[in-house]
């Protein structure tokens, strides 16, 4: 009825958190079920091999974008440009390998990931000038510049065809980030750099957005934008910055790219943004923002890859996996919603 | 239509030692309510009292009420909300249910169409003629064609009460209608009723403002926990009566005493405009100082707050503490030392499904951040748990989320966000909208005890007798103009309607 102030009922402290963590355990306990079946399946799923080298590190790249993908969406937003930026950060790292591949290769390395750095953040601060200041509607401002960008990746590489760092020695140099295996559990475990730079760049993700007041401010912006203006908070600027780092997050996975594949092609990725949003959504970050968190978004990420791996393994053609992974987040979605809606009355 | 029948001195609707329980609290205690046929029924009183309920039970939300209802002459018992209509018992409440993206004539023809079941393209001709028939008789200025959407707030409330009027109503209730609307639909919302009164309709008027009673209302009925506390004519009747009747207490025990002593001047507004809102507003602010501003609601007396604080662009200058403040926004003036309750609580104050703490600390962040940037959680739940204590908010749990609190403790926390803050001019717009009688008593003692300390406080109020009491000086706006100055307690809170309402001779 009308006056609802005085009526509702309040939650417990341990109310609250119970809930919460409910919902953070229903994920790990599919993705552990999944694994199981997995594991039963096939013995080599939990080696070394299959799960380090082959999983994790495919994962790292996409990962790296979900990272960025989080903030954006915790504050509310959303991006699909992320796989274009992706691509045309690509083109850019090869264009300027190639410029400075007489300087050596290692100040052609460096003003190549310089260079992409800024491309990429700069590429992601266009979505975020355009959503937080102009105030153009997040989907209509990156469905556009999904289609802008990709047409840049192309237009830099002259009409669409693949680009290759021209120096084989250089080009050798910097497929080092992808080769690289670091022996930290000794010799026959040894882990890639691209788990490396992706966890570095989670446990950094996770202090921005748990320890400073950029995160804090990024969830007040999620849950109501209005009340985060008011209470004096720049909220134009901590949300334009959310895409910027989304940008930026987009050019150091256009890194692991690169090394991993060697060429730089202007149509890759296409739908990978999609893969992205939907790792963020089934962790738990919701459409909308105002909750959710980097940890949530690598159970997601994970649930889907496994999901992945198990499809693989159970030798079900290409043609079925989107109808899965559309499934999958629809079911997840629809729990928590269901959820969610029980922990209000 | 039929309601010219009823003779205006009749009786029309008697409610008879209503009672009504939710759970083990009694939400209406024998009430009795009584409305005559052209007659305009205030029913006031604070939040709580028992208004909504008494409104839901005519209304036919609830079945398990007790006590005796008499409509027309017949004893009704109304259990659910599609009896009430037909009998001719309508309420038009603060969320209107009229269908935008349908024409004035579809709205309030609907469910009446004439025509094929399936094709929305019925007889438009015949539709829009009686929709016009309706309309005319009521002398409403409504375009039969145009979507309702594109109305104004006021205009949507004539098309849902020519609606119900269709349908041969002879009561219509109305559930804080001016709420939300600006002070020229308020003035033609008051024709409709008066045109409405004229017909012989019965009319019950909701609200918790007591200030517009006076225009509008016969007779009052003040509610207060549960009970009626009595029914008075308006004519002869004394605002400040009213305010007691309604409070229940000693007004000297719910207001704390003044005992702020203004000091030198801090904040200087001058020449403060916005084309169609207000024009040329300058004051000046003292530390220590309650300057408060009066205004009927639409007024433009929020507009000139969210002015000042940065919210909305205008012309004119700011000077705070000896300087000027260059473009101004929310996050300047809460860096500088401004800060702001809002008016809307739940859209412009609460940060949705986030805890009370962070709602606490979101404008204190930049102080407590040590290195690197770095938020302590324990420093931040540390300066929270304070704050919760100070506030004394329930429950005393930071980590509840903001929207699972009471309005009155939603506040509180809103309070506390500018008082953590430190801020030198604190602006308060409406604070005490809608929150339960002992929170407002803390809010008005938190308010002079800022003053005491030396803090200035810009007080915004539809509640006349709070800005008396509380303020040092009251700026009257009226049609977005300041036309006077008065000194605050010496003012009672009639002479200050008057002025509001450009009654009184005041240029």
């Amino acid at each position: 009825m009308r006056n609802d102030d005085k009526k509702q009922t309040v939650p417990t402290l341990w109310g609250n958190l119970s809930f919460q963590k409910l919902q953070r355990a229903s994920i790990l306990v599919l993705l552990l079920i999944l694994c199981a079946i997995a594991s039963f399946n096939t013995p080599t799923f939990l080696t070394w091999y299959n799960l380090v080298d082959n999983l994790f590190t495919n994962t790292a790249a996409l990962g790296v974008i979900a990272l960025g993908m989080t903030f954006v969406m915790i504050a509310g937003g959303f991006d699909l440009s992320v796989a274009s930026t992706t691509a045309v950060c690509s083109v850019v790292l090869v264009l300027v390998m190639n410029a400075f591949s007489s300087c050596g290769a290692p100040a052609a390395i460096t003003a190549a990931l310089l260079v992409t750095a800024l491309v990429g953040t700069a590429l992601g601060a266009v979505n975020g000038v355009l959503i937080a200041y102009v105030g153009v509607n997040p989907f209509v401002v990156t469905l556009s510049t999904m289609l802008v960008f990709r047409g840049l990746a192309l237009i830099l590489t002259g009409g669409g065809q693949s680009l290759q760092v021209a120096d084989i020695a250089l080009r050798n140099r910097f497929n080092w980030i992808y080769d690289t295996k670091l022996p930290v559990f000794g010799h026959d475990h040894q882990i890639m750099l691209p788990i490396v730079i992706f966890l570095a760049l989670f446990a950094l993700g996770i202090y921005l957005l748990k320890f400073t007041r950029f995160g804090h401010y990024t969830y007040a912006i999620g849950g109501n934008e209005e009340a985060a203006w008011l209470a004096g908070v720049n909220t134009r600027r901590v949300k334009a910055s959310t895409y910027a780092l989304c940008g930026f997050t987009c050019s150091v996975a256009a890194v692991i790219f690169l090394a991993m594949t060697a060429t730089a092609q202007p149509e890759a990725h296409m739908g990978r943004e999609l893969t992205v949003i939907a790792s963020v959504i089934v962790g738990g970050t919701p459409l909308g923002g105002g909750s959710g968190g980097l940890v949530l978004t690598l159970t997601g990420l994970l649930l889907l890859q496994v999901i992945e791996n198990l499809l693989t393994q159970f030798d079900i053609g290409a043609e079925y996996r989107p109808v899965v992974t559309g499934l999958i987040i629809v079911v997840v979605v629809t729990i928590d919603v269901l959820a969610r809606r029980r922990g209000r009355t | 239509m039929k309601t010219d029948k009823l003779k205006s001195s009749d009786i029309l609707l008697a409610m008879q030692g209503i009672v009504k329980d939710f759970g083990g609290t009694r939400a209406l205690d024998q009430v009795d309510f009584d409305v005559r046929g052209g007659e305009v029924h205030a029913l006031i009183g604070e939040n709580g009292a028992g208004k909504s309920t008494l409104v839901n039970v005519l209304a036919g939300h609830f079945s398990d009420y007790k006590g005796l209802i008499t409509f027309a002459g017949q004893d009704v018992r109304i259990t659910n909300p599609r009896q009430g209509r037909q009998i001719g018992i309508a309420v038009i409440f603060q969320e209107l249910s009229v269908l935008p993206n349908f024409t004035v004539a579809e709205n309030i023809m609907l469910g009446e169409e004439t025509g094929a079941r399936w094709s929305r393209k019925m007889d438009r001709s015949s539709l829009n003629a009686q929709a016009r028939q309706t309309i005319d008789l009521l002398r409403f200025d409504l375009d039969p064609d145009e979507p309702v959407g594109r109305l104004s707030r006021a205009r949507q409330c004539m098309v849902e009460i020519a609606g119900a009027v269709r349908r041969n109503v002879k009561l219509l209730v109305f559930d804080e209608p001016t709420a939300c609307l600006g002070s020229e639909d308020v003035e033609k919302l008051f024709s409709v009723i008066r045109e409405l009164k004229s017909r012989g309709l019965g009319i019950v008027y909701i609200s918790h403002r007591i200030t517009e009673l006076p225009r509008i209302a016969d007779r009052v009925t003040v509610l207060r926990d549960a009970k009626v506390v009595g029914t008075r004519n308006i004519a002869g009747c004394r605002l400040s009566d009213l305010t007691r009747m309604m409070l229940g207490h000693d007004l000297t025990e719910f207001f704390p005493e003044k005992t702020n002593r203004p000091g030198k001047t801090i904040l200087k507004v001058h020449g403060l405009s916005r084309p169609g809102v207000f024009e040329d507003i300058s004051f000046e602010l003292r530390e220590g100082e309650i300057l408060g501003i009066a205004g009927l609601v639409g007024s433009g007396r929020t507009e000139i707050a969210r002015a000042v604080f940065g919210v909305d662009k205008a012309s004119g200058t700011l000077e705070f503490q000896g300087a000027t403040v260059p473009a101004r926004s929310p996050s300047l003036c809460r860096r500088l030392g401004i800060g702001m309750v809002p008016e809307n609580r739940k859209r412009e104050g609460n940060i949705t499904g986030r805890p009370i703490s962070e709602n606490l600390n979101i404008s204190i962040l930049d102080r407590l951040a040590g290195t690197l940037g770095f938020q302590s959680p324990r420093r931040l739940a540390l300066q929270a748990g304070r704050m919760v204590e100070r506030m004394r908010i329930e429950p005393p749990i930071p980590k509840t989320n903001i929207q699972n609190l009471s309005g009155g403790n939603q506040q509180k926390v809103i309070v506390g966000r500018w008082l953590a803050a430190e801020s030198k001019v604190v602006i308060f717009d409406e604070p005490t909208q809608g929150i339960d009688v002992g929170t407002k008593s803390q809010i008005y003692r938190l308010i002079m005890d800022m003053a005491c300390k030396g803090r200035a406080i810009i007080l915004i109020c539809s509640e006349l007798l709070e800005i008396t009491k509380l303020a040092d000086r009251i700026l009257v706006i009226r049609a977005g103009r300041l036309v006077r100055e008065m000194p605050g307690p010496e003012t009672d809170e009639d002479t200050l309607l008057a002025l509001c309402m450009g009654k009184g001779k005041s240029e």
